[in-house]
């Protein structure tokens, strides 16, 4: 659903209320996903200690939560908005506290309640392969998993190290994943135990090959056939099922991406001795992420730029070094790869390994008995708009077809393949509508000034030194205070407030209460999303109940509070205080109302600010059977947005008058400004609070 | 823009005392800018009311709704439920909200949930005042804008009176003396003669005195309304 | 110069100092005490006594009916007139009646507000200010009032009254510029003499009688009585345009209570004395000392 200019009652109506509204615009971490996760969404979870619910939204779009938690290349953090701010929102290590913690057992598994569509075999059971069986699973179909390896995963279980991925974490969505109806059988090689043609004569309705880059790229050069010179791939393979490898002592990797990187500080911790990567880009043209370098260059990767091997040096036998020539350029005008040598500028540097790292390339043996066709540069023959290979009802995702990518980008070409296959298989023309609701623009610098700076969550690390001998994991998980504290960074970019224009009367007061000054009056209030942080101040005290807020609802609260009273002990002279608590600062169990020590009597209900809470919410309480209420607001300042506190007291003594010309009176409501101070101080003033009201 | 202030809740439930289902009808116009009678305050004043009524244990729902003004027929399509099932509409709208919808609901009590007290405009966040009298005759190009009949407590025409001091008028030491600052912006203007000029009394046919009173634009009326006008 | 149509206008015509007074009628039907005091201590003392109107919004005996009743006593009295009560119609009115009753001076006044007084419930009326009250009188002179007839011409009186017509200032106020030029449309509206509201600061009155002579209009400059420091400190605290200085609120404090009067009467004089030069008379209002009256006088002209 697209963004559908200005919101009125009647288009509100239309879509069934403010559900829709997430829809009209994306955030740019939403955007930017490749499988488009709700991050808003799952981060505002974990800000409130739901884990569960979380990590279930995460794996609504992200099959490989825990995967993605520890390597993905988070393009989400690059485009949080906050980076215009301070620094952006940990969401990849967020991501990671929240899906470990919770691991298979801490997912909810929503099977189709039948599974009796037709079968579909899926050729590979990395990420675009697991990913295509999970949605087929979710529609009903039975896919079945084919794997060459022992193991299930792709390139998470054989090419990634395992100090970046340890495989128990590999283990939780694999796990998560097949517990949704799909079989995988492991150490089956298609286009050798079996065939695609085979597997459709077996009566299975569609094929997914989804066999992506399992090999290196072999360089044509003299000496290149030696034993010791090793295919970055096999070689990483090797190192992570724990076979044995001829390695020597002094290993140089050709190549300048991330494989190279994770080759070389595989090696390191293989054999001891010396590393050193050599490329032909220069240290700003290295695909490499910048992280990946830096490690390396950590643990003691040496490196050596802007050479390309001519020959591997033997004698004896042995290899005994690599002459490498000088790069003068890498990339051309156009910036296509198109390397440029001197072949007077020659270096021999020493080494007795090479590992290649110089690109990956696809096993086609699965083509072996089928009619799969491919290009002239040998790639499979695929139609990128519906996935369909030249053979009707054979498919392709992932790696297999796309260039190199990463796990994610893999997820959401295997889910775009199992949609393709769901069309095909029940008749109708494959169109798959890749249309995205617009992204949120950037954030201005004035608004971007007024949002509270918040340091980014620092990820404990092994140092250096420790990490080079072993194989255990480098970045250590947040823990849940850092992951609450991480969480509540984030801005709700798209959440926030929407006018409905038929209502607005432009009072200015929007205008005026908010903190960052957004609103612009003109016939109406206009709020633009690119900028609301979703405080819900003006929500609060808009007259004619003419804003919304798209990522939450005012009648969510009051039916919270309805619960909450209901929970409270009923019967003649049991006390009934609601206390609305501003959660900013609060620990999970507080969220969860799991404290085990209320106060007798109180109801505490946790907010992400008091911002949002309105004079009519309080009001609600009451007339929902609440004696009194406890607004417990954070210390002047230490508020997640900036004058909450100050507009909380107006909104204190207003209700308060409002309920004494009801006769209920005086200071029915109680304002504490404790929520910031711990909750020793917190509990204390709650408790006094509501002794006070039992006395009135 | 008009500006109404709501009512004692005392008063309001003396007024519903024979009524059981009430709709408290908020207006979308001046009363939301001004933010005294609005949705949210038709909302506000049915919680009071509630709990009012369960504290003194009387039989009393209320419902709310808001539409976008309450001095214009057409809006009344808006309504969600039809006013003639209630006991009474408690209208937040000022006065011209209220006559006006006693008159559409001529069998249904329309009840006024507001003091309507001035016409005004907003000089501070949550201040508003007043700023003119609606009398018909304005005179505000020579007072430099300034109101003499809104903004001088005795509504004067000839300038100041003796009970000025220090700019405020006797009424309240919190009330600006209109004319002084009247004097003083046409000081600041180099007009000064305009307050030379001795003014007429005024023609308070044109006010009040002339009793009620209607514009009618002929350009604007209906065909069968503009024959009638000819006949 | 005209002929004199009242004692009070023949007097200042004359050239010689005048002293007016002034009473305030009781609220309620027993006017005996307040003729008494004018008859005892005012006639023949001062040139003329001024009755108040619903002064300072407290409900009283009419001005009008006190002010025949001090004619037929002998003393020539001014009928204040404040627009706060009554509309052009009924001012008008008034004004006949006046003049039917043989009351010859009226002062026009706006009048102090309704909240100030004991009916702060009472609707304010002010249809016409002291300008336009003025300008009413001069019209009735005239022959003629405010409406019109059938035809749209001005209606006709039969008989027309005549008036010496006064209007008031306050030569003190913190807006004195704008009361010059509230006063400038008076006296184009007609007023020909003026009685200043109280003033006890003798340099300030001659500076503004100095920014006044173009109007060439007799002066009688206020003064009210000082009966104690505490009333003198409430007169600066709260009534406009009065400012008593800390040196004469010194004196009273120090003085015994007995003394006051003495004091009281000694300080008008003192007054009077360094404000005669610039004026043409002195109006004394006493709030109830009127016995003291002959005294202030008689220490003035000394």
């Amino acid at each position: 659903m697209m963004h559908d200019g200005e919101l009125t009652s009647g288009g509100l109506a239309a879509m069934g209320g403010a559900a829709g509204l997430m829809q009209r615009q994306w955030a740019p971490c939403r955007y930017h996903c490749p499988v488009h996760a709700d991050v808003r969404a799952y981060i505002e979870l974990i800000a409130r200690g739901q884990y569960r619910s979380a990590v279930d939204v995460i794996r609504a779009n992200l099959p490989f939560a825990c995967v993605c938690g520890r390597i993905c290349h988070h393009p989400c953090e690059a485009n949080c908005r906050r980076n215009d701010v301070d620094e952006p929102v940990a969401i990849r290590e967020l991501k990671r506290f929240v899906a470990e913690l919770q691991g298979a057992a801490g997912s909810t598994v929503r099977k189709a309640p039948v599974q009796d569509k037709a079968r579909v075999a899926v050729v590979g059971a990395g990420p675009a392969g697991l990913a295509a069986a999970l949605d087929l699973a979710r529609m009903g179909y039975r896919p079945v998993a084919f794997e060459k390896f022992p193991v299930a995963g792709g390139i998470p279980a054989t090419a990634v190290p395992k100090y970046r991925l340890p495989r128990d974490v590999l283990r939780h969505d694999v796990e998560w994943i097949l517990s949704h109806g799909i079989e995988l059988r492991t150490g089956v090689e298609i286009g050798a135990d079996q065939t695609i043609d085979g597997l459709l004569a077996e009566g299975f309705a569609a094929v997914i090959v989804a066999t992506g880059l399992p090999k290196s790229r072999a360089l044509n050069v003299p000496g290149m056939d030696h034993r010791r010179v090793l295919g970055a791939m096999e070689f990483l393979t090797a190192a992570a099922m724990d076979r044995p490898m001829d390695v020597g002592r002094d290993v140089l990797v050709i190549g300048g991406g991330n494989v190279a990187m994770d080759a070389a500080r595989t090696a390191l911790r293989l054999g001891g001795g010396r590393v050193r990567a050599m490329c032909l880009e220069n240290e700003q043209e290295m695909p490499a992420w910048a992280w990946e370098r830096r490690e390396a260059e950590e643990e003691g990767v040496g490196f050596i730029r802007r050479r390309g091997p001519a020959e591997v040096l033997l004698r004896g036998g042995e290899i005994v070094g690599v002459k490498a020539r000088k790069v003068t350029r890498v990339f051309d005008e156009a910036g296509r790869f198109a390397p440029l040598y001197d072949d007077a500028d020659v270096i021999e540097p020493d080494c007795d390994t090479v590992v290649l790292a110089i690109g990956q390339q696809a096993d086609m043996g699965f083509a072996r008995g089928s009619g799969l066709a491919a290009d002239d540069r040998g790639r499979l023959v695929y139609d990128p708009a519906t996935h369909e290979t030249s053979v009707p009802g054979v498919f392709a995702c992932g790696e297999i077809v796309t260039a190199p990518g990463s796990v994610v980008e893999a997820c959401a070409h295997g889910q775009r393949a199992a949609a393709a296959v769901d069309m095909y298989l029940r008749g109708v023309p494959v169109r798959i509508d890749d249309e995205l609701p617009p992204a949120i623009g950037t954030i201005s610098q004035e608004v971007g000034g007024k949002v509270t700076k918040v340091a980014r969550a620092v990820i404990a690390a092994r140092p250096a030194a420790e990490r080079a001998g072993c194989f255990a994991e480098i970045d250590l998980t947040m823990s849940e205070a850092e992951a609450l504290r991480e969480s509540r960074r984030c801005m709700s970019c798209g959440g926030g407030a929407e006018v409905i224009v038929d209502k607005c009367a432009a009072c200015l007061t929007c205008l005026r209460v908010c903190p960052f000054g957004i609103p612009v009056v003109t016939d109406v209030a206009r709020i633009s999303s690119d900028l609301c942080q979703a405080c819900g101040m003006c929500i609060a005290d808009c007259p004619a109940h003419a804003i919304v807020a798209r990522s939450w609802s005012a009648e969510d609260l009051k039916a919270a509070t309805d619960a909450a009273l209901g929970r409270l002990p009923a019967g003649e002279g049991a006390r009934r205080v609601v206390a609305f608590v501003c959660g900013h600062h609060a620990p999970a169990n507080a969220w969860r109302g799991s404290l085990d020590d209320a106060v007798g009597g109180v109801a505490e209900l946790y907010l992400p600010s008091m911002a949002r809470l309105s004079t009519e919410q309080v009001l609600h309480a009451f007339e929902a059977g609440a004696d009194g209420v406890v607004v417990v607001a954070c210390r002047l300042g230490a508020d997640r947005y900036p004058h909450a506190t100050e507009r909380v007291r107006k909104r204190v003594t207003a209700v308060n008058e409002m309920l004494a010309e009801a006769g209920l009176g005086p200071d029915r409501v109680q304002l504490t400004e404790t929520a910031s101070q711990g909750r020793a101080a917190m509990r204390e003033a709650i408790a006094a609070a509501a002794d006070r009201i039992a006395a009135l | 823009m008009i500006v109404a202030e709501r009512k004692p809740l005392d008063e309001i439930l003396n007024m519903l005392a024979p009524c059981k289902r009430v709709l408290a009808l908020g207006c979308g116009g001046c009363v939301s800018v001004c933010l005294t009678g609005g949705e949210k305050q038709a909302a506000e004043l049915a919680v009071q009311l509630r709990l009012a009524a369960r504290r003194k244990k009387l039989d009393l729902a209320v419902e709310v709704d808001c539409i976008t003004r309450q001095c214009d027929r057409e809006f009344l399509t808006n309504l969600k439920q039809d006013p003639r099932t209630f006991d009474a509409v408690l209208s937040l709208a000022c006065g011209c909200g209220v006559g006006f919808l006693s008159e559409q609901y001529p069998d249904v009590p329309v009840l006024p949930a507001m003091n309507t007290t001035f016409y005004g405009s907003n000089t501070a966040p949550g201040v508003w005042e007043e700023y003119c009298r609606g009398c018909g005759d304005c005179v505000l190009a020579w007072t430099a804008g300034i109101c003499p009949v809104a903004k001088c407590s005795k509504s004067l025409l000839n300038g100041i009176c003796g009970g000025t001091k220090d700019g405020k008028c006797e009424v309240n030491p919190d009330m600006e003396c209109g004319w002084s600052r009247i004097y003083d912006r046409l000081a600041e203007l180099g007009r000064l003669d305009e307050m030379r000029k001795l003014r007429p009394p005024r023609d308070y046919r044109k006010d009040r005195g002339g009793g009620v009173r209607r514009l009618v634009l002929a350009s604007m009326t209906a065909d069968d309304q503009t024959q009638e006008a000819k006949e | 110069m005209t002929e004199p149509i009242s004692n009070l206008q023949a007097a200042l015509q004359s050239g010689q100092f005048v002293f007016t007074g002034e009473i305030g009628p009781p609220k309620g039907t027993n006017v005996a005490p307040c003729l008494h005091e004018a008859e005892e201590f005012l006639k023949g003392t001062v040139a003329a006594v001024n009755v108040t109107d619903i002064q300072t919004a407290v409900m009283r005996v009419g001005s009008l009916a006190i002010c025949r009743l001090l004619k037929e006593r002998g003393i020539e009295p001014v009928f204040q007139m404040v627009c706060r009560d009554r509309n052009r119609l009924a001012l008008q009115s008034d004004l006949l009646s006046a003049a039917v009753l043989g009351i010859r001076n009226v002062l026009a006044l706006t009048g102090d507000h309704t909240t100030l007084g004991d009916h702060p419930e009472a609707k304010p009326v002010y249809d016409l200010d002291s300008a336009g009250l003025l300008e009413a009188i001069v019209n009735l002179e005239g022959g003629h009032d405010m409406g019109h007839d059938m035809k749209g011409k001005p209606n006709v009186l039969d008989g027309a009254p005549s008036f010496f017509k006064g209007c008031c200032v306050t030569p003190c106020s913190s807006s004195v510029e704008a009361q010059i030029i509230k006063l400038e449309l008076k006296v184009a509206a007609g007023a020909q003499f003026v009685q200043t509201q109280a003033v006890y600061e003798p340099q300030r009155f001659e500076q503004f009688m100095r920014q006044i002579e173009h109007l060439k209009v007799p002066v009688l400059v206020g003064i009210v009585m000082l009966k104690s420091a505490g009333m003198a400190k409430y007169m600066n605290r709260s009534v406009p345009g009065v400012s008593v200085p800390k040196a004469l609120i010194q004196r009273l404090a120090d003085a015994d209570k007995k003394d006051l009067p003495k004091v009281s009467t000694a300080i008008a004089a003192e007054l009077v004395r360094a404000m005669r030069p610039c004026c043409q008379g002195a109006h004394l209002m006493t709030l109830g000392w009127d016995r003291h009256v002959p005294d202030i006088i008689a220490q003035a002209t000394a």
